[in-house]
């Protein structure tokens, strides 16, 4: 988009301005701030994890199930690892994953909605109703079916994740593609006789991609969750040992009673990362729109 | 001023507290309405008329719209002080309003039956059965071909100006004493607008219903309106019969107005004559006359005072603020003599500012 | 209305054509020979060979699929490939518990989701929007599975109130006939029972039900704001009307068709989060059963778990839509 906004100086204008006020608007919005902390912390755990974990998050440290205490902050698990090094890990697998996938979705959903919504016709027809076709599935099932499908592993894992959200960001561009194209400066582009293409990249695209950017941020929150679901169904990383959040969680479930802290501990780690993504996504929403301006 | 007025109102304060701060949005208004009159209240969007109005009612939109100060009298029956609940009962049956678009001012999901019926057992004891009857009169008192039959429908189904008649019908419903009309036929096309302003006029003559009718359109109130109030910035500047005030306009703002409007007499050459700038912001208080900005008449005494409403031949005898008789008074400290309302401009020196 | 409702189901064809094609091509990208991937350490020459015969793994392509269309319509959705079980005769037995759950689920976020929404929509801004708006923030960031895992360690585990495994008293003994157990023990005549059925329900249905829960807050929270702004409910007022009428005839009259769309979507993720809550709480459903079926590498039974969720979920929300067409009198005219 900031390709198009430094070819057209109008655009370039209405696009700094639109940013500019946005950018204002989400510094006096406390909820916002506060996503944004939670989601730097969660990054910095995520990119620092080698560099400030006590312990190796493979290796026993320590006696099995220890409680929390200066050494293990958050304690070890069965096998005697660190579960604070763990949850930094787990951080880590999780951004990379959830990144990715939401990416992804966002390449393919977008790819598929500015088709559908540049150019309509009967290719929107039949993208619209492969969408349909993928919605219809509960996404965890869908996911579910993809892993099984291609077999368990990150990448597999990541596919997996942004195939049942690539969906809605086709829909969700393709439906402010739509509006735009009765905008009154596309129909003007149109009149003076700029090429489709043109109009739809140079003076479409730019405008409806906020909602796209809003769809992303909550969709993270989601992504972490459903991987952590994924995880906790047994179809995360293909390696047991791996210090994914839903995959520890299955052994954490089985010493809930004497060690509820581990549970409370990786959840924590899940909620809060979901909570910053949500309250990140909310706050850019009410900034971006300005008709929401109270 | 020793008989008592149906609805009296004094030196109204309504403000919107917003996040920019406090609107001050109606800054002292006050006016008479005697029982069977019709007043004309004209002025700009946003010049505190629909304010003034939703005040009276007690319908500012809250927590964000409050009285800060004045009194609203209905028959003596100070109404700003009322309870939620003795307000609820004064609303509909005594003072009823019509607002500008009847697209959105009926609900979609209900039958012109229900909200028919509803307001007349809001207020009276009377079975369903009753009620119904009397939605079928009132129905074809505003001339609605097949009343029975079209209590059945939604108001999608109506057309504009047949949905501003049922309006009509419900305001007039329950035999209010005032009826509040705020733009009734702007949002209308210009053939039904004559139609439905016919009609208000007629039933409201028949009923001897005082009427406050709210608008921009100065052309609608030369044919509805015994007087005129004209606001702006949130205060009555000029007030009037209506043909004194027409015939004779003496605030720089209210000649203005006259003069931006298509005359089908011809009488300014067919030239259309804006009033130029926007009205003030009202976030802050006025200091001085609040036209002063946009004011050719403009004096150095205005950028500091604020003119008060007073007669405009000097003030001997009591002030009639209502009725045929009423007095005709403006708020200006330089007010356009007659030989300058054809011009549009000052013609004497004594004038402030040219632009 | 009747022809409305014909070209909603017409409209759900393309879409059940791609869902039955997605699944078919499902069972044939399992990685390595279909023999091997889809009976995994279950296969035996004779297995292998009724599963290629079953499949009709030697024909065309276009063949199978035509196969597979035609069997799925009769109504034959394939068998477990570990006990050979027909799909649908163990889904009938696993379904009622999924049934049940989600239902628990429905109640608790509509029953709780709807009243809060609208106190916060009275109170915009104030103190008690903010609780109730972080309430629901809370709600879509917590995954299903940790709050039922928090629920059974402080109602189950510290303070012992509500049971946190199964759906029943395993010592129950009564006649089950439609698998509800709600419906079964009320028909039975056990009062204690059914007392024992919903204590079972109440924590997977606010783990299940926390999602739906926060996403219905906050659209009646918004649907009851907007709608409060609208002329009509200021005409409404103007009339005299009782607070209450306005609100309740005027305001949720119109701020429900909104919220009837959302509860109806909300359906895919119950059926879906319903896996990892049966999982949670040890509920015999649906869900636990494709779980099993993962780990057993019994690929036909998710493949036609997918199958009929999809379809129930496009049920549900061909139902919603027109009881949202009976609601709003402007789509049931056009």
């Amino acid at each position: 988009m900031f390709r198009a906004a430094l070819v057209d100086p109008q655009i370039a204008r209405a696009s700094r301005g639109l940013w500019g006020d946005a950018a204002r608007r989400l510094r006096r919005n406390r909820p916002a701030l506060v996503g944004l902390f939670c989601i730097v912390l969660f990054a910095l755990a995520a990119i620092l994890a080698p560099v400030i974990s006590p312990f190796d998050p493979y290796a026993m440290n320590g006696s099995s199930l220890d409680a929390p205490s200066l050494t293990h902050l958050f304690g070890t698990d069965l096998l005697g690892r660190d579960i604070f090094s763990r949850v930094l890990y787990g951080a880590q697998i999780s951004l990379f994953v959830g990144v990715g996938a939401v990416v992804l979705a966002l390449v393919i959903g977008g790819v598929l909605g500015a088709i559908a919504g540049g150019f309509g016709g009967r290719i929107d027809g039949v993208i619209m109703r492969a969408t349909d076709v993928f919605l219809s599935i509960p996404s965890i099932l869908l996911a579910i079916g993809i892993v099984t499908a291609l077999g368990r592993g990150m990448v597999q894992l990541m596919f997996a994740i942004a195939v049942s959200y690539a969906p809605t960001f086709a829909r969700l561009l393709r439906g402010s593609l739509l509006a735009l194209r009765e905008a009154d400066y596309v129909v003007a582009a149109r009149t003076i006789g700029a090429s489709r293409m043109r109009i739809l990249v140079r003076h479409m695209l730019p405008n409806a991609l906020t909602p796209l950017i809003v769809q992303a941020t909550l969709v993270l929150a989601t992504a972490i969750i459903d991987i952590a679901g994924l995880g906790f169904l047994g179809l995360g990383p293909a390696d047991p040992r791996t210090p994914e959040w839903g995959t520890m969680l299955v052994d954490a479930r089985r010493f809930m009673q004497t060690a509820p802290h581990i549970v409370v501990f990786i959840g924590g780690a899940i909620v809060i990362s979901a909570i910053g993504f949500n309250l990140l996504g909310d706050g850019l929403r009410e900034s971006l729109d300005p008709k929401l301006k109270r | 001023m020793s008989d008592q007025h149906l609805l009296e109102v004094r030196d109204l304060v309504v403000r919107f507290r917003t996040h920019d701060g406090a609107v001050h949005a109606v800054n002292g208004v006050s006016f008479d309405l005697a029982a069977g009159e019709t007043l004309g209240v004209a002025g700009e969007s946003g010049c505190g008329k629909s304010v003034t109005n939703l005040a009276i009612v007690g319908l500012l939109p809250k927590p964000a719209g409050r009285v800060e100060g004045g009194s609203v009298k209905l028959e003596g029956r100070e109404l700003t002080t009322l309870k939620e609940e003795e307000l609820r009962q004064v609303r509909g049956s005594e003072i009823a309003m019509i607002f500008q678009d009847p697209m959105t001012s009926l609900n979609p999901v209900l039958r012109i039956e229900e909200q028919l019926i509803e307001t007349i057992q809001a207020h009276r004891e009377v079975t369903k059965e009753a009620a119904r009857t009397r939605a079928i009169e009132l129905l074809t008192a505003v001339g609605v071909a097949n009343p029975e039959s079209r209590l059945r429908s939604y108001p999608h189904e109506f057309s504009g100006g047949m949905r501003q008649r049922v309006m009509i019908a419900m305001a007039l419903a329950l035999e209010p004493r005032v009826l509040i009309a705020d733009e009734p036929t702007t949002a209308l096309d210009v053939t039904i607008q004559a139609q439905v302003l016919d009609l208000l006029r007629r039933l409201t003559e028949e009923r001897g219903t005082a009427t406050i009718l709210v608008t921009h359109d100065l052309g609608v109130l030369a044919g509805m309106a015994d007087r005129v109030n004209v606001m702006y910035a949130g205060a009555v500047i000029e007030s009037g019969t209506t043909d004194d005030l027409f015939a004779n306009p003496r605030h720089p703002y209210t000649v203005g107005l006259l003069r931006s409007i298509p005359r089908l007499d011809g009488e300014t050459g067919g030239k259309l004559v804006p009033i130029e700038g926007r009205p003030p912001d009202l976030i802050d208080a006025p200091v001085g006359c609040s036209f002063y900005a946009r004011c050719a008449w403009r004096t150095d005494r205005c950028a500091t005072e604020t003119p008060a409403l007073l007669p405009i031949d000097g003030g001997k005898g009591p002030i009639v603020t209502s009725g045929p008789a009423a007095t005709h008074v403006a708020a200006c400290f330089n007010p356009v003599a007659p030989e300058e309302v054809a011009e549009g401009r000052p013609l004497r020196r004594s004038g402030g500012a040219t632009r | 209305m009747g022809r409305y409702i014909v070209r909603r189901l017409l409209a759900a064809i393309p879409v059940l054509i791609g869902l039955s094609i997605l699944l078919f091509a499902y069972i044939r990208i399992l990685p390595g020979d279909p023999c091997v991937a889809i009976l995994g350490q279950h296969r035996t020459p004779e297995a292998c060979a009724a599963l290629r015969e079953n499949l009709g793994l030697d024909l065309p392509l276009w063949q199978q699929y035509i196969s597979y269309l035609l069997k799925t319509i009769s109504g034959d959705l394939g068998a477990s490939v570990v006990n050979s079980q027909p799909f649908v005769a163990e889904f009938l037995t696993r379904f009622p518990g999924t049934i049940e759950l989600t239902i628990g689920a429905l109640i608790f976020s509509i029953g709780v989701g709807i009243p809060l929404g609208r106190l916060a929509a009275r109170k915009v801004g104030g103190w008690l929007d903010g609780l109730i708006t972080g309430v629901s923030l809370f709600g879509v960031s917590i995954p299903v599975f940790v709050l039922g895992l928090a629920l059974v360690v402080i109602f189950g585990v510290i303070l012992g109130w509500l049971p946190t495994q199964g759906r029943i008293d395993a010592r129950a003994r009564f006649d089950a006939t439609s698998g509800i157990l709600l419906v079964d023990t009320l028909f039975a005549g056990r009062l204690d029972l059914f007392v024992d059925v919903v204590r079972h329900l109440i924590l997977p249905s606010i783990a299940l039900g926390s999602i739906p829960l926060a996403i219905i807050t906050r659209i009646t929270r918004a649907s009851v704001i907007e709608v409060a702004n609208e002329d009509y409910v200021r005409t409404a007022r103007s009339k005299g009307l009782k607070e209450k009428t306005v609100d309740n005839r005027h305001v949720m009259r119109n701020a429900w068709l909104p919220v009837t769309t959302v509860v109806g979507l909300q359906v895919g993720g119950l059926l879906g989060g319903a896996v990892l809550t049966e999982t949670v709480f040890v509920w015999n459903g649906v869900g636990r059963w494709v779980v099993d079926a993962i780990e057993n590498h019994d690929y036909p039974i998710v493949q036609s778990t997918i199958l009929v969720f999809a379809v129930i979920f496009l049920i549900v929300n061909l139902i919603v839509d027109v009881g949202y067409a009976l609601l709003n009198p402007k789509i049931r005219y056009q």
